[in-house]
């Protein structure tokens, strides 16, 4: 259950709405997308303030005890908006990790921070044949007395370049464990990944003998992980969402003022079928990313087959939808100065981050009994 | 607040009992459909007792009650399975004829209707007006205080048993096209009429053609004033919509299906092919295509109840057709070779063959898919139309083939 009202959300969308038309104009995250940071840590602060960084936390730790529901909508906001910021790995997956495990201490010591921004930190889930099951975990825990060493590699970690803490996945003799380090401990190499979108920032990390503290947990601690990723792929959800409704709209208002052969181009039926089956798309993303978030919210048993719903039909409906939008505008939307590439390069990412639309299709499957 | 609950029980008291005094259900009964109603006797009695048509004014059948009363009134007829409550939001032609017949035809064509005492037929589309109905050429000339009809009307169910067809025939030919038609009640029992079954490519006849020739209609049979039939249509259309939404078959072999959304993963487990990783990933995206469809609706439904339009209401038909059309593919290629056989020895093949070839009734009647993504983009996205050659152009002038 959420600790938001419904009232409370709809003004908290108002708000976070307006900031972003603010800051996160599309000057804007062209200008963040070539610094190395990749992000305004000023703009930071004002998600901070407003509540969106402690959105998902609990009031004891300082956030606003936020559900899936609220997590799905404001991430529409985010998703339309094209935001540089760590909010994925900061907000979302580093919160959620650590209030799946059972470490009291970390909880005490980490959510508060993270929850005013003032801490950013990151997960590092897979190796570098990056897949989402726990196999393809490829760093190794070792127990020295009380202390763990963390030996191996981590693949994709999103954000980890300004990450002041990492939260490591990694391979215990007992299992899989998560692990806290300090990224400026001894025998951390962050490698930067040059993306494909340019609004994200990937790094590898190279762990050789880490010294690293290993997180409490009563379970198993990849279930953990996997309530982590649950949520992950609904705050996706929303923003492919999000995405999607905003280029349908900025193609169709092309289609309607863009005249070729003395009438807008909209008018011809080979574009306004684009149009329609886009509106389709969009829509249907909308439906699923929702009804994700509200199962999740209300811990429906139907959940784990709605997340996974959502995962392929909304990454591959706004893949298809910023796809088709370049093909709509024709030769404007093939120079760099138009802003349909820079959805194109988001939806691309958000459709690999966490697992291809085919690894969830086929969980699908598994899910209705197959 | 309180009156309001009282009321409404004692409603739901009162028309209950009416139900248990006077539905008496027999064995075999159908639903209400084209042609003579099969519980006329229990109709005219729920038409006289005010329940067919709640809403409506007191002289015309009717309680002059609100929408959420005649619910009530509906729901309890709903719960015996009787028939004839509801009339006023889906008896399309009796809510046709209430809206645009003249006063005198109107007393005594509209309780008829109510009392399914006459078959009903539509005799809209034509050989050469299909996607395009305006461009019509069956034609109705004055001759004295009637009309005569000529021409051929074609995907018409009931033809055979109907007493009147709701006609649109072209009364002026000198006007663009949809300012020359004009609207008909044109009995259907006269020598003029010639009703032939269609032979559709599920090798059923469910529809036929109608040949009209020096059919007579009597000019008071005539709906909303002369040349405006295009007006009086698109409430009737609108009126057919809504009754014809659910309107696609399901199997026909008569074997048991998988039902729920794990339906196709069954038939592909029974077919063998549930280790292929290919179908697997068409089991799960067909799957998603009929989820995301009722995800959708329920969205519609509650911005709708909230008082928001919702642009999906518009997209369920096509999203309808190409779950049918996705579905019955994917059901042949889990049967492989299989698929090439049909009949009922061969119930897989059959249903498989048979839904394939049904999901164009989908997917092409009440508007192509082509004409619905024109309307989605027109209506909802609001982007222009394209120029019609014929828009402002006399009829008879107008090229057509």
């Amino acid at each position: 259950m959420s600790a938001i009202t419904a009232e409370d959300l709809s003004v908290f969308v108002e708000q976070l709405k307006r900031l972003l038309a603010d800051r996160s104009s599309e000057a804007e995250v062209r200008r963040l997308s070539e610094t190395p940071e990749g992000y305004d840590p000023a703009v930071w602060k004002a998600l901070a303030d407003l509540g969106v960084t402690g959105l998902i936390i609990d009031e004891d730790h300082g956030g606003f005890g936020g559900d899936a529901v609220a997590l799905e909508l404001i991430m529409e906001e985010v998703g339309a908006a094209l935001l540089c910021s760590p909010l994925l790995s900061s907000a979302i997956l580093a919160p959620a990790l650590l209030q799946a495990l059972d470490d009291d201490a970390a909880k005490a010591r980490l959510l508060p921070d993270l929850a005013s921004g003032a801490t950013i930190a990151t997960v590092a889930i897979t190796g570098p044949s990056a897949g989402w099951i726990e196999g393809h975990v490829a760093v190794d825990a070792t127990a020295i007395g009380a202390d763990w060493s963390l030996t191996g590699k981590a693949a994709f970690v999103t954000h980890a370049h300004i990450a002041d803490v990492l939260l490591v996945v990694a391979n215990a003799p007992d299992g899989v464990a998560v692990f806290e380090v300090d990224p400026k401990a001894a025998g951390v190499s962050l490698t930067s990944l040059p993306t494909f979108d340019h609004t994200l920032r990937m790094s590898d990390i190279d762990f050789a003998k880490v010294s690293a503290r290993r997180l409490a947990c009563n379970g198993s601690a990849w279930q953990a992980v996997e309530a982590m990723l649950d949520l992950a792929l609904i705050a996706l959800a929303g923003e492919q969402a999000g995405g999607s409704r905003r280029v349908l709209e900025m193609t169709v208002d092309y289609a309607k003022n863009r005249y070729q052969f003395g009438r807008a181009i909209g008018s011809f039926q080979a574009v306004k079928h684009m149009a329609a089956d886009l509106l389709m798309d969009s829509e249907s993303c909308t439906s699923a990313a929702r009804h994700a978030a509200q199962c999740l919210a209300n811990g429906s048993d139907e959940a784990p087959s709605a997340i996974s719903l959502a995962a392929f039909a909304c990454a591959d409906a706004f893949s298809a939808i910023t796809a088709t939008s370049i093909q709509m505008h024709g030769g404007i939307a093939f120079t760099w100065a138009h802003p349909a590439h820079l959805y194109l390069r988001r939806a691309r990412a958000d459709a690999h981050l966490f697992g291809s639309s085919d690894f969830y299709r086929e969980r699908y499957v598994q899910q209705l009994g197959g | 607040m309180t009156t309001q609950t009282l009321t409404d029980a004692a409603l739901k008291a009162e028309v209950t009992a009416w139900l248990a005094d006077h539905w008496k259900p027999k064995a075999g009964d159908q639903g209400a459909g084209f042609g003579l109603h099969p519980h006329r006797d229990f109709m005219a009695k729920v038409v006289e007792a005010r329940w067919a048509v709640p809403t409506w004014p007191k002289d015309w059948y009717g309680r002059e009650m609100s929408p959420a009363q005649a619910k009530i009134i509906e729901k309890a007829f709903a719960a015996v399975g009787a028939p004839g409550a509801g009339q006023d939001r889906s008896n399309l032609w009796a809510n046709t004829a209430m809206a645009h017949a003249t006063p005198a035809f109107k007393r005594t064509i509209v309780p008829a209707l109510l009392k399914g005492e006459i078959g009903m037929c539509l005799l809209y589309s034509e050989p050469g007006a299909g996607s395009d109905l305006a461009a019509i050429r069956t034609r109705a000339d004055r001759k004295g205080d009637q009309y005569v009809v000529n021409g051929q009307k074609v995907w018409t169910s009931g033809a055979a048993v109907a007493d009147y067809g709701m006609l649109v025939a072209r009364t002026d030919w000198d006007v663009p096209k949809h300012k020359g038609i004009s609207f008909f009640f044109l009995p259907m029992k006269q020598p003029g009429i010639e009703v032939r079954p269609l032979r559709q490519i599920t090798n059923e006849a469910h529809f036929n053609e109608v040949f009209i020739t020096d059919a007579i209609v009597p000019a008071d049979n005539m709906l909303g004033p002369l040349n405006n039939g295009w007006g009086v249509l698109q409430t009737a259309l609108a009126y057919e919509r809504s009754v014809m939404g659910d309107a696609a078959r399901g199997p026909r072999s008569g074997q048991d299906n998988p039902k729920g959304d794990s339906a196709l993963v069954e038939l592909a487990r029974e077919a063998g092919r549930l280790n292929d990783p290919v179908i697997r990933q068409e089991v799960a995206q067909v799957t998603a295509y009929k989820v995301l469809n009722r995800l959708n609706n329920v969205r519609a439904k509650a911005e709708l109840a909230q008082g928001n339009s919702s642009p999906i209401m518009s997209l369920g038909k096509l999203a309808m057709s190409r779950i049918l059309h996705e579905e019955a593919r994917l059901r042949s290629k889990l049967l492989g070779a299989g698929s090439l056989l049909e009949g009922p020895d061969y119930p897989r093949a059959e249903d498989a063959n048979f839904l394939s070839l049904n999901a164009y009734f989908t997917s092409i009647g009440g508007g192509t898919d082509q004409i619905q993504r024109n309307i989605i983009g027109e209506r909802v996205l609001g982007l222009p139309k394209e120029p019609e050659v014929d828009r402002d152009m006399a009829f008879r002038d107008v090229r057509s083939g």
